[in-house]
């Protein structure tokens, strides 16, 4: 009936609930053997792809496949794929026992099997209690010891986490890890990637129910560079200084300091002593996994919060952040279509594209820091290669800071083009 | 494989407290209801078998001694009864859904389909169940207060039985069905109970003073009533001698089938609504997105 492979296959899938898109032509395969995390922000679409994938919501358009069939036709599918999902029922007056007893009996495996898998999850002495009277970490396990009545290849597990306390976490990221050794297919979701960064092998990112990005963990993990942030005594001396040096990467920070990305502390500190500059605090950061997550699945929705939601407003003329403009997910794209990045659309563009004519000044939108969160990161909008626009666009007309803006180094230019292509992302 | 769901389906019934939850009422009202009309029925014969109105049942060429009036009271118990494995079935998809556990119902069933056609066996099953409790139950109460001449025979008996079981399983299909529709709980008691206690009563009190009661017939309650009614004023009619034709009409509404067609017919016109909601139920929950 199905070919047996655990690869799970996701094409086009759309769901259109109403007027609200909730999934957008969405695509990525995921590959027995590793775990993989599907990442995104709450409502940008995990929950009804992965119940897509699972016939639970019929899509709108596109297939979910599991071992090269839908759902549907897998013949027994607990065999095949076991599922954990957020707010999975159980009667509340039903016994753990007797409810993964009524799931043995539908899938056709022994009832010695629900004590299997009871003892497996670490509910052996709660077998007898009803699920009504479990916390929420128990119920997620009888959930995942449901998913496990039949033995199944694949794994698909919807925010696992939630509920688990840490030894819990702990204990489902080991529990996840070798299942996949074991040559199966785990896909699970969560809109935290510190939760799961440990836990997975590759990603699947996606934000208002399109791809961002898939693929490795690591190949994301490069994508960081780590930058140096340094007070000069003299900035312009310092810039100018780097770029005879051949360093372009470098960026203002609202703090007075600059940001010069891919080298090291030490080149910078000799580069400034050369040119007689003196410095005052030197630092090396590297930017973290989180933030780029961030960045990817940024700009969901326009009035909810102060941070990854401001290129959607107007700039607020204040200019004293002085907004990287790099700080887009486009940066991201284009390294990863040269990988495995197979989003069809290039969303991020699109979205971007009706906006642009209408938005001559706010060039600047991407980034405007948490309160707390005082460093832009640099490390990426001055790598030239990214800096260009898609094939297909126009050039971009200069960029206009907001009112008060301040004009940054001018190796910082290039980087204010992407921006508004990013505007939409 | 779908012998492993209805294997799953039966599990999820004896697994919870509502089929014994519901078993109690239904045991005690069908007991009560007959202990009740039995009594009545006796207490009424008793003053048409007295000596007093020896000369009015003489002058109308009839004899009460013949009359088994405990048919009536079966019958009116047993359609009372059925309301609540109509409930039970009810709440069979409706619970699920708000429990949430159709989503492992579906996760583990091969598509929706064998999912739901296991339901509807389990679901049959549990209507004769609770049937053959109420059919026990209303024999017991009748015999207890009802005079043995006023007792149906074995073959009576049986047809009774026979029918009372039927109605007991249309029941708890028509209720599986408009709880698959509604998809709650909650709404598909009060929508049962109501239409059926009170509502069509309704409509049926305006039917009958309209001079059209062959519609009753036609209704959910009005047919399923003439399942029991119909057999009940049979069978008394096929052994109470001479009745006179005004006293039919009388006979047939005390008995609960006022309009209503023959047993047979009465039941097809309920198994027609019964598949009505059912399908309608079975559609919705078939396509239904599950989130």
């Amino acid at each position: 009936m199905h070919d047996g492979s655990g690869r799970i296959v996701v094409q086009n899938l759309t769901k259109q609930f109403g007027p609200v898109a909730a999934v957008q032509n969405l695509s990525f395969t995921v590959e027995p053997g590793s775990v993989t995390g599907f990442l995104g922000p709450n409502g940008a679409g995990k929950t009804t792809t992965l119940r897509m994938l699972l016939g639970l919501v019929t899509p709108t358009a596109g297939v979910g496949l599991i071992n090269g069939r839908p759902f549907h036709q897998l013949g027994n599918p607990g065999r095949v794929v076991g599922a954990v999902l957020e707010a999975q029922g159980f009667h509340p007056k039903r016994s753990a026992r007797n409810h993964l007893r009524v799931y043995a009996a539908a899938i056709g495996v022994p009832d010695s099997r629900a004590d299997q898998v009871l003892q497996l999850v670490g509910l052996g002495a709660a077998g007898d209690r009803n699920a009504g009277g479990f916390s929420l970490g128990m119920k997620q396990r009888l959930a995942l010891a449901t998913a496990l009545l039949g033995d199944p290849q694949v794994l698909v597990l919807d925010e696992p986490a939630n509920g688990l306390d840490p030894e819990g976490i702990a204990w489902l990221r080991t529990f996840l890890q070798s299942y996949a050794r074991s040559g199966r297919t785990v896909l699970i979701s969560s809109h935290l990637l510190a939760e799961v960064e440990q836990t997975v092998d590759q990603v699947v990112i996606i934000s208002r129910g399109q791809t961002m990005y898939f693929g490795p963990l690591d190949n994301l993990r490069e994508q960081q560079r780590s930058r140096v942030l340094v007070q000069p005594s003299d900035a312009a001396a310092l810039v100018a200084a780097l770029h005879e040096d051949g360093i372009t990467a470098i960026e203002q920070l609202p703090d007075g300091r600059i940001a010069v990305a891919g080298v090291e502390a030490r080149q910078v500190a000799d580069t400034a002593l050369k040119a007689g500059v003196s410095i005052y605090g030197i630092q090396e950061e590297k930017a973290d996994l989180e933030r780029l997550f961030f960045q990817l699945t940024s700009g969901q929705y326009a009035a909810a919060g102060p941070n990854q939601y401001a290129q959607q407003q107007p700039p607020q003329g204040s200019g004293y952040y002085a907004p990287p403009p790099g700080y887009q997910q486009q940066q991201f794209q284009q390294p990863y279509q040269q990988q495995q990045y197979q989003q069809p659309q290039q969303p991020g563009y699109q979205a971007a594209a009706p906006g642009y004519p209408p938005q001559p000044g706010p060039q600047v939108p991407g980034y405007q820091p948490q309160p707390g969160h005082q460093e832009p990161p640099a490390g990426y909008q001055a790598q030239p290669a990214q800096q260009e626009p898609p094939p297909g666009y126009p050039p971009q007309p200069g960029p206009q800071p907001a009112p008060g803006h301040q004009d940054p180094p001018s190796g910082y230019q290039p980087g204010q083009g992407q921006s508004g292509l990013g505007g939409g992302a | 494989m779908l012998g492993n769901l209805i294997k799953a389906e039966f599990r999820k019934t004896t697994t919870t407290g509502l089929w014994w939850g519901l078993m109690i009422p239904t045991v005690l009202i069908a007991l009560g209801w007959a202990l009740g009309t039995g009594y009545l029925g006796k207490s009424i014969m008793d003053t048409i078998g007295s000596s007093d109105a020896e000369q009015l049942t003489d002058l109308l060429g009839i004899d009460p001694a013949q009359w088994k009036v405990s048919l009536f009271g079966m019958a009116r118990s047993i359609n009372i009864a059925t309301i609540f494995p109509m409930i039970f079935g009810g709440l069979a998809i409706s619970n699920e859904i708000s429990r949430k556990t159709i989503t492992t119902t579906f996760l583990t069933a091969p598509n929706r389909v064998s999912a739901l056609s296991a339901k509807l066996i389990v679901y049959v099953a549990w209507g004769a169940i609770y049937g053959l409790a109420i059919v026990a139950s209303v024999s017991i109460g009748i015999a207890f207060t009802s005079d043995a001449s006023a007792l149906p025979d074995a073959a009576g008996w049986l047809a009774m039985a026979g029918v009372g079981v039927l109605a007991s399983v249309l029941m708890t299909m028509f209720g599986v069905g408009v709880g698959a529709l509604t998809g709650s709980p909650i709404g598909t008691t009060v929508v049962l109970v109501l239409y059926m206690l009170i509502l069509e009563n309704g409509i049926q009190l305006v039917i009958g003073t309209q001079g059209i009661p062959e519609l009753i017939g036609f209704l959910p309650n009005g047919s399923v009533n003439g399942l029991t009614g119909s057999v009940a004023s049979s069978l008394f009619l096929s052994t109470a001698g001479v009745v006179p034709d005004d006293l039919e009409a009388v006979l047939r509404a005390v008995s609960g089938a006022l309009g209503a067609f023959e047993w047979w017919l009465s039941g097809l016109i309920f198994l027609l609504w019964t598949a009505l909601v059912f399908l309608g139920g079975w559609a919705v929950t078939q396509r239904k997105d599950i989130t």
